[in-house]
């Protein structure tokens, strides 16, 4: 239990610099910041002194409805500690900082949201569809996204030139 | 000095490739015959299973869980029900978990053997493929006693297990873990201690620790890289705190070890299964759960150590019956990150060997 208290004494710290509520579902200790404060929150949850989030286990993409969220799941691969970072991104302008800079890993998980949900990624080096093909219309896992008829669908795909 | 260059050459692998392990496709870029970088082309199996989550009801989902990493179904479905039963709050009796690590375990060794299997053919090694799929042949056996089916087992239920297995189901099981010391020893002798394979996987496609963290791989690929991780042991769900097993740990970061690593957890398995065949009480195997399965309003995440990587669900429930979003993390698609990094520097046969043992199963790279 020492490591849970360690971790939430420097996740409210990290809460007034950030200007994020904490809370906690089920356990989890649970960080929500604004779009703009998430690299510098990320950072500071990677270098949380005894209790370091240092393994980006997930990042996925949410529609809430009037906005959309970025959930990250931070673990470690030295202890107990877990923390869930949520991004609160506008609907209108989705975009945000890519988490890239500070794990690699975030490469193709950004991309798969930015596939799903149309969230900008300000910063990461190739973001682009990663299931879907470059002319897909629409972000599919949007709440309000209608799919399209049999007939529309089944269109024949023409190959681009750099493929 | 001048260096002679050659003009780079786009080569396409895939989808429809025999080294590929399904419709994967990447493109390769080369000079002469080495590779500089790496594209994974994903989506050709994309069935957008999680927008399908969104539209059916919690218990409906389950047997598309089935269709995530297909070769180790009962796996998916454990961390799934795990995941809605956290969310609300369901105790599954003693029979029910016991009988749910039984099928876990033996669908690592069946995912490992088909890995080790695919492996060896990957390298043109055609006879510990016969051996391996043979053997694999009594795990499904045992799956169909019970489930009804091979592949997509569908064996677990919110609140325990679909059903009791026949009696015919334990001494099959028990002849089967037998069995299993002398399989390993047939594994080693003819694929791992093979000479031609140690020269073709040693020292090939290296992943340091480092690269392995910062890329957020999991499972067994990390495991092989040196760090000692596994969530049965770092986070236990469900009963493994009971058993007495390892983590088998191994540090030549090299894709040797990688095959090699799923030999060790293999013979871990078995340990599991013998103390679980050894332990499990009479009793019931399901819980009293709701007819209409409502979980409350919130948010529940929960992963579990996947033969290849660690799967992770993320619920978002509003209290109806149906999710609001329903997040599957997968441990293979984020694995083939590394591809492009660990591939560089090698030749075309080399990466075939190398994407090999990053065992990717394209049901759950696309979703």
């Amino acid at each position: 239990m020492e490591n849970k208290e360690l971790l939430k004494k420097q996740v409210e710290e990290l809460a007034k610099r950030v200007n994020g509520e904490v809370e906690e579902s089920l356990g989890t200790l649970v960080l929500k910041v604004k779009a703009s404060y998430i690299i510098e929150t990320l950072k500071a949850a990677k270098n949380f002194g005894e209790t370091p989030c240092d393994f980006l286990h997930d990042l996925a993409g949410v529609d809430i409805g009037d906005h959309f969220e970025v959930v990250y799941q931070l673990s470690s691969l030295r202890g107990p500690q877990k923390l869930r970072v949520k991004a609160i991104v506008d609907r209108e302008t989705p975009i945000i900082d890519s988490a890239t800079s500070i794990w690699g890993g975030a490469n193709f998980l950004e991309r798969e949201a930015y596939d799903m949900f149309g969230i900008q990624f300000k910063g990461h080096p190739n973001l682009k569809r990663i299931y879907l093909w470059d002319d897909f219309e629409g972000f599919p896992m949007r709440k309000d996204y209608v799919a399209e008829p049999v007939e529309v669908r089944n269109v024949v795909r023409v190959r681009r030139e750099d493929e | 000095m001048s260096v002679d260059r050659t003009e780079e050459l786009l080569l396409n692998m895939g989808p429809q490739h025999p080294s590929m392990h399904g419709v994967f496709r990447m493109v390769v870029h080369l000079e002469g015959e080495v590779v500089t970088k790496i594209e994974p082309k994903l989506g050709y199996l994309h069935r957008g299973i999680e927008k399908l989550a969104e539209s059916r009801t919690y218990p409906q989902f389950i047997p598309y869980t089935d269709r995530l990493d297909y070769l180790a179904s009962p796996h998916n479905n454990f961390a799934y029900v795990l995941a809605v039963e956290k969310l609300m709050g369901i105790q599954v009796p003693e029979r029910g978990e016991y009988l749910r690590i039984i099928f876990a375990e033996l669908a690592r060794i069946a995912s490992h053997m088909v890995f080790i299997a695919s492996a060896a053919l990957d390298i043109a090694g055609w006879t510990a493929w016969g051996y391996a799929f043979r053997d694999r042949e009594r795990i499904l056996d045992l799956f169909e006693m019970t489930a009804g089916s091979r592949l997509t087992v569908n064996a677990m239920r919110i609140g325990g297990m679909i059903k009791e297995p026949p009696a015919e189901f334990w001494p099959a099981l028990k002849s089967f873990l037998d069995d299993l010391p002398e399989m390993f020893e047939e594994y080693y002798g003819i694929y791992l201690g093979n000479e031609i394979t140690m020269g073709r996987l040693k020292n090939v496609g290296i992943l340091t620790k480092e690269m392995a963290e910062n890329l957020s791989i999991t499972g067994p690929v990390l495991r092989a890289s040196g760090v000692n991780y596994d969530v049965r042991k770092a986070e236990p769900y469900s009963i493994y705190d009971r058993f007495d097993f390892e983590v088998p740990v191994l540090y030549g970061c090299d894709s040797y070890d990688r095959n090699l690593i799923r030999l060790d957890e293999m013979k871990e398995s078995a340990k599991i299964l013998r103390q679980a065949l050894r332990d499990i009480p009479e009793g019931p195997i399901m819980a009293k759960v709701p007819k209409l399965i409502k979980p409350p309003a919130g948010e529940v995440y929960h992963r579990v150590e996947n033969p290849k990587g660690e799967l992770g669900f993320y619920i978002v429930s509003d209290g109806t019956t149906k999710p609001v979003r329903m997040r599957i993390r997968t441990g293979t698609f984020i694995n083939l990150q590394t591809l492009t990094e660990i591939c560089t520097g090698w030749k075309i046969q080399d990466v075939v060997a190398i994407f090999a043992t990053l065992d990717a199963v394209l049901g759950e790279v696309d979703k």
